[in-house]
């Protein structure tokens, strides 16, 4: 074979859009959102489930709707409808794709954080993300095990249009429901996190989220940034693009919470942490598993479900789910360490894995 | 010409086919991809590897022509 570029324009063009989206997390938590979470898709979805169940899933701490989703999905949507990206489609294996979903919610509220944060984390100097980091690459190497072996969950086809607009729509439905909050008329079933009782109560003013949601669903929509590709493509086809992009995030992310003196290096006492070495490790490495069986980490799937994706929305649905129940199961993490059903709780979720790794294999085999 | 179909296959399928689909170094390769993120990926990746690429819709398809 002829001898390939190892590093492209594309490599500087997401090295970029990781520089640009680590910056805006790291300035966002100057506008209030949590410590070292200015951004994270698990968390913040997870905040919208409490928002709606909150009530009956014990998450009384975290219940809040994260306008950044809700301008991910309407940023990413109309980048891909401005250049014919929006194209409905699905049927590839939905029902699977909800459980890797599930799964890699609740293993990433035993680590505290989605494969995206845990490289936030980092650029916050939260040194216990490194057990997360390392687990990502277990989760790769995993991953890439069953890929060779010719894991895949099997083509997508064209669906019935609407299924396509799922998550746009679900959206707007967050829009009105975030709106009413900020006046404080939203309904009595529903629950927000009161001031000093959680990570829930504490956010960026709703515009500014919403705009920076915006811009990070542009971004990330046309850079086809992605928290775990980075790694995997490397090992995988030896292509170091998106490898750029978690870079340019961990820089973008160091740089901006040095300059705002949002830079805490250490291992105690991180914002939303815990510093269990191998219960972190565990975790991202079965979320890493999950995000590789789904085609991309949890930022991606927001991505591709506004670009039409049905089986995307149906594993953020699995995600939305997942976290409900993890927290009314006690199985989420808090900053004093694991709860007392993590373990039992990571095991039966590696095993689903495996199981689900075997069924993709063997089926395509 | 070398034909690869990457159709509705979710990452990092397509790069994988594609790479497959190199290999031998035909002059010429045909990708079949239905989007943007398999397009994106798919010529970027056969740019790199030297060969000059067009692409051409048709309906939902992108095919993704590189030859050297």
């Amino acid at each position: 074979m002829a001898q390939r570029r190892t590093i492209g324009p594309t490599a500087w063009l997401l090295g970029g859009a990781g520089l640009l989206i680590g910056a805006v997390a790291a300035w966002l938590i100057s506008q209030g959102n949590p410590g070292n979470m200015g951004l994270c898709i698990a968390c913040f979805l997870r905040d919208i489930t409490g928002f709606f169940a909150g009530k009956v899933t014990n998450q009384g701490a975290v219940a809040y709707i994260r306008p950044e989703i809700i301008g991910i999905i309407l940023g990413a949507m109309g980048a891909a409808l401005f250049t014919r990206e929006f194209r409905p489609r699905g049927g590839s294996q939905p029902l699977i794709r909800f459980v890797l979903g599930f799964i890699f919610m609740s293993s990433a509220l035993v680590f505290l954080g989605c494969t995206v944060r845990a490289w936030l984390r980092l650029g916050g100097g939260d040194l216990t993300a490194i057990w997360g980091i390392l687990g990502i690459v277990a989760g790769v190497l995993i991953g890439i095990v069953f890929l060779k072996k010719g894991f895949n969950l099997g083509r997508t086809k064209t669906v019935a249009k609407p299924l396509g607009w799922i998550l746009p729509v679900f959206a707007l439905v967050l829009l009105g429901f975030a709106v009413m909050s900020a006046a404080g008329s939203a309904p009595d079933w529903t629950l927000l996190t009161a001031a000093g009782d959680g990570p829930g109560a504490l956010s960026a003013p709703l515009l500014i989220s919403l705009a920076a949601g915006l811009l990070i669903g542009i971004v990330a929509q046309r850079s086809r940034f992605c928290s775990i590709g980075g790694i995997r493509d490397a090992i995988l086809v030896r292509r170091y693009d998106l490898l750029f992009g978690v870079i340019g995030l961990l820089v973008g992310t160091t740089v901006v919470n040095l300059i705002l003196g949002q830079y805490h290096l250490g291992f105690i006492n991180q914002p939303v942490a815990h510093n269990d070495i191998l219960g972190n490790f565990a975790a991202m490495t079965i979320a890493t598993f999950a995000a590789m069986m789904l085609g991309g980490c949890p930022l991606r799937q927001i991505i591709m479900s506004s670009e039409g994706d049905a089986d995307s929305t149906t594993a953020v649905a699995g995600m939305l789910v997942g976290a409900g129940f993890t927290h009314w199961a006690g199985l989420a993490s808090s900053g004093k360490g694991l709860s007392a059903i993590a373990w039992p709780g990571l095991a039966v979720m590696m095993v689903v894995l495996l199981a689900i790794a075997w069924y993709g294999t063997r089926k395509t085999a | 010409m070398k034909e690869v179909d990457v159709r509705g296959l979710s990452c990092p399928m397509p790069l994988m086919l594609a790479k497959k689909g190199i290999e031998g170094d035909p002059a010429e390769i045909m990708v079949h991809a239905d989007s943007g993120t398999a397009k994106a990926n798919v010529v970027a990746f056969l740019q790199d590897a030297g060969y000059t690429v067009t692409v051409e819709e048709s309906g939902d398809e992108y095919r993704i022509k590189g030859s050297r």
